[in-house]
């Protein structure tokens, strides 16, 4: 079989990063609970994943993600459509959007952790809130970069509103809300993970403090690895979605 | 032949308010017939309300005083116009045969209906093989004539275009205009061709309007008296060069 050079850069890469990191390590004796060496690291990676530790934890983070994705999606888009139909409505609040768009969002973890409590409820919150924005703007641009004359097509050929809302301004925003959507996963994994690291028991966030505070530095890399990953895997499925739905581009 | 007046436009005047509050006429009094069958272009420089004019005929705007009378009543509905852009705009996410069905789907046509007259409509355009193509893959002649073809399919009862060659270079804007003739004996369509090209318009028209600048109006109307049958063969003759002559004069 002959690889393309493409694929093998895939395995090449990291093995040399890998093995600089191992170089490094063994050559200068930096101490394990500074720089663990990688086959600790690894071997903390099997023991977590082949021991099942990690289950319930990768398990509750993405029940965050997923949950404040959907939340957050659903709560952007809809905002988005009514805002892109009223545009005097939008004009009014578009300043305190900005705002609050602006704003550290992550900074509001303490105050939901105050209002909704320790529990996963303040995490999904931050979560959506952190969602939310990305999709509703999103939605705002994609709605109004309907060009004007695929709106006067509309008219000459009588669609009615609901025709020309599914069948024409929805498809053509969907380039736009997509942007939207990618921007909004990847800051539901921090979020998750943020959430987290401030309260609870469970989820990835957790197990990072958790690692941190009693200097397990082997496992506190191995958290780093998995967090990466996850979020490459969340941003990936949705890059796939977007493959599929905008493949007319 | 006499044939009989399909639209009738009857004093009609559009202005329209600047932004900073002025009343500017983009149309002065104009009446105009257009007849039955026939291809009727509108000639003129930029600002003479050519394109008003004829977004007026598609009730995207409405006249600011005048009537506008359509035999058999005002179109109201989905099937009554077609029109095409000087931009084909297709719609960039379905295929061109979807794109070409499209009408027919949001008038609620029997898919394999559709399906089957949009074949028809594409073959007569000559994409017969690129219905499954995405419009990004054709090239601008290519996209135009299926948004010409989308403008048919319906069959509507008046087509109007609104300079649908002007983005396309000349040797194409040829072809189109040779392939847009057929397809009209093909169909039979009345058209209303709107463009500044006094070559096209004498080519193409039964009769060409030429429009005048500020304030816009409907300065004369010629019924091109060359062979019914156009082909590139009578670009050689002098009444074709005597039209030609003459429009350009008028457009001074």
């Amino acid at each position: 079989m002959r690889l393309h050079p493409r694929t093998l850069m895939i395995f090449i890469t990291p093995a040399v990063l890998i093995g600089l990191w191992w170089g490094y390590v063994t050559l200068f004796k930096v101490p394990p609970f500074i720089l663990p060496p990688p086959q600790m690291v690894g071997s903390e990676l099997v023991r977590l994943f082949a021991g099942g530790t990690i289950w319930p934890h990768l398990g509750h983070t993405l029940g965050i993600i997923v949950a404040g994705f959907l939340l957050g999606t659903m709560g952007g888009l809809l905002l988005g459509l009514v805002l892109a139909r009223l545009p005097g409505l939008e004009r009014m609040i578009a300043p305190y959007l900005l705002f609050i768009q602006t704003a550290p969002k992550i900074a509001l973890a303490p105050l939901f952790i105050l209002w909704f409590g320790l529990g996963i409820t303040s995490k999904i919150i931050l979560v959506v809130s952190l969602v939310f924005f990305p999709v509703m703007i999103g939605t705002v641009l994609g709605l109004r970069s309907v060009s004007p004359a695929m709106l006067e097509l509309s008219r000459i050929l009588h669609l009615s509103q609901r025709q020309r809302f599914l069948r024409i301004e929805l498809p053509a925003a969907v380039p736009e809300i997509f942007s939207g959507l990618k921007v909004g996963a990847v800051q539901a994994t921090i979020g998750a993970i943020l959430a987290e690291w401030l309260s609870g028991g469970t989820g990835l966030g957790y197990l990072m403090v958790f690692a941190g505070t009693t200097y397990k530095a082997p496992l506190l890399f191995a958290m780093v690895i998995v967090t990466a990953l996850l979020g490459i895997a969340v941003y990936q499925a949705l890059a796939q979605c977007e493959k599929w739905l905008l493949s007319w581009r | 032949m006499v044939s009989s007046v399909l639209v009738r436009v009857n004093d009609v005047t559009k202005s329209f308010t600047t932004r900073g509050g002025e009343s500017v006429l983009a149309l002065s009094e104009t009446t105009l017939e257009v007849r039955e069958g026939e291809f009727l272009s509108l000639i003129g420089p930029s600002g003479c309300g050519k394109s008003t004019l004829l977004r007026m005929l598609a009730g995207l705007i409405e006249p600011t005083s005048g009537q506008i009378t359509w035999a058999g009543g005002t179109p109201d509905k989905g099937g009554d116009i077609g029109f095409v852009f000087q931009e084909p705009v297709l719609l960039p996410w379905l295929n061109i045969l979807d794109n070409v069905r499209f009408p027919l789907d949001s008038f609620g046509v029997d898919r394999r209906m559709g399906d089957e007259q949009a074949e028809q409509m594409l073959a007569l355009v000559g994409l017969k093989d690129f219905g499954r193509a995405l419009p990004k893959e054709l090239s601008g002649g290519m996209r135009q004539r299926a948004a010409i073809a989308r403008a048919l399919v319906y069959k509507p009862r008046i087509v109007l275009m609104d300079e649908p060659f002007g983005a396309l270079d000349l040797l194409t804007r040829d072809r189109m205009n040779d392939e847009l003739l057929s397809i009209k004996a093909e169909v039979g369509a009345t058209i209303v061709f709107v463009t500044h090209s006094v070559e096209e318009a004498a080519y193409l028209s039964d009769r060409v309007a030429v429009m005048s600048a500020r304030p816009g109006r409907v300065r004369t109307i010629h019924e091109i008296d060359l062979p019914k049958t156009r082909s590139e063969a009578i670009k050689d003759l002098p009444a074709f060069h005597g039209w030609l002559s003459q429009l350009r004069k008028e457009l001074k």
